[in-house]
């Protein structure tokens, strides 16, 4: 057991000698042929630190499993978890949770990760329901750190990834504002693939659909369109509530065709808007 | 998405007797054929339903929101189509795809309009890959139409014993 005092450190440990040539035992500063170890007392052994992520890449594979951690792939800027993101630029680890489109110790403007969804963008849960007040916030929030405008004198790199990012977050901000398409993008992270080209022939669907249609184009004034458009959006907000059961009960069928039903109604109040 | 962005942008409206108003914007992506359909509408109304001779079918698209209703009238004698007609709410292709249809059953059997193919159609018209379910929705639409006038002959047979 040695123990020792210098400006720098109090180093208490144990070193087995086993050469002949005598121990260096020093402070920080000084500088240690490479071939002995070094004690760090106040800091304990990298190995044991499981809150240290700059680890040294040596054998991450042993600390894994020593550890119990999540495995980062390394480099670890091209890993699919975010949790494990690290800044290309200052090299500061993402956040545990949500998007990293930016960093926030630097600024720079991150790559696309595309496994990444739009709910994580908004810091939402992935979920149907939500408080579509607080979009237009967070989007506004990110596309002052992403917009391309801000990274003019930037380097080329970063500016092609602000295009890209910015083009996400708004690809993200309409698909969530919008509850069909909202509930489309839901079934299709769940990898529900809806046929685009199946046709329907539910006569009771179609026939009511096509005397909505019908009525849109006969309307002679905007009375009437008003009367048929308040009829048509409580008909959509009844079916989007149904889509909120069936998706949250995973009934996946029923899903579906609740937005078929939500698309032919949007098609009507489209129609019914040109018409105003 | 693009594709129904895409869908957006060619959307020309719905074809009913009216003149066309001059917001139709002809995007160079339609042929003129598709443009003849939607400026000179052929065909387009409605027959009566009941009318024992009259076959009705009615298909959808409900990715696009498309309604498509065409409807035949048969000589109960021959068997031949002597009258069609069709109202279809959706793009620009849908409503020419049905016209079209309506064109081409008028004066045949209905075994002959069974074979009509959406390709047939499609290449008829020009429309391009993105299109092409319209004129799928066209071909449906004739084989609902002779199946619901067959329905329609069948329930009414034995009564006329």
């Amino acid at each position: 057991m040695l123990a020792f005092e210098d400006n720098q450190n109090i180093c208490i440990g144990t070193i087995e000698n086993t050469s002949s040539s005598p121990v260096y035992l020093s402070s920080g500063t000084s500088p240690v042929p490479p071939h002995l170890p070094r004690l760090h007392p106040l800091k304990p052994s990298p190995l044991l630190s499981p809150s240290n992520s700059f680890l040294p890449p040596i054998d991450s594979q042993l600390r894994n499993n020593l550890l119990d951690l999540p495995r980062c792939g390394f480099p670890r800027n091209l890993s699919s978890s975010n949790s494990c993101s690290s800044c290309w630029n200052c090299g500061s680890v993402g956040p545990t949770s949500g998007a990293f489109l930016a960093c926030g110790s630097c600024g720079a403007v991150q790559p696309v990760d595309s496994s990444v969804d739009y709910f994580q963008i908004f810091g939402m849960k992935k979920m149907y329901e939500i408080e579509e007040g607080d979009l237009e916030g967070i989007y506004k929030d990110w596309q002052k750190k992403l917009h391309p405008d801000l990274v003019h004198s930037k380097s080329e790199k970063e500016k092609g990834f602000a295009a890209e990012q910015s083009a996400r977050v708004i690809d993200a901000y309409r698909t969530l504002k919008n509850p069909l398409s909202r509930a489309l993008y839901l079934l299709k992270l769940e990898q529900i693939h809806v046929d685009e080209e199946k046709t329907v022939s539910d006569p009771d669907l179609l026939m009511e659909m096509m005397e909505m249609r019908e009525a849109v184009e006969e309307a002679k004034d905007t009375q009437s369109l008003y009367e048929i458009q308040s009829k048509v959006k409580k008909k959509l907000d009844s079916w989007s509530n149904s889509f909120k059961e069936a998706f949250s009960k995973q009934d996946f069928d029923s899903a579906v065709n609740c937005t078929q039903r939500m698309k032919y109604y949007e098609r009507a109040l489209e129609e019914i808007t040109k018409k105003l | 998405m693009l594709r129904l962005a895409l869908k957006r942008s060619l959307r020309l409206g719905p074809a009913v007797s009216h003149t066309p108003s001059a917001a139709m914007v002809v995007s160079r992506g339609y042929h003129e054929r598709v443009v003849d359909h939607y400026n000179n509408p052929r065909n387009v109304g409605s027959f009566d339903k009941e009318d024992p001779n009259v076959g009705t079918g009615l298909v959808g698209a409900p990715a696009c929101g498309d309604v498509m209703k065409l409807q035949i009238k048969v000589d109960e004698d021959s068997g031949k189509i002597v009258d069609a007609c069709f109202k279809t709410f959706g793009c620009g292709s849908a409503i020419a795809s049905s016209s079209v249809a309506t064109e081409w059953v008028k004066g045949k059997q209905m075994e002959e309009v069974l074979t009509i193919k959406n390709t047939e159609i499609a290449k008829h018209l020009s429309l391009p890959p993105v299109k092409l379910h319209c004129s799928m929705l066209a071909e449906d639409a004739i084989k609902a139409a002779v199946k619901d006038y067959e329905l329609k002959k069948a329930k009414a047979a034995p009564e006329q014993e």
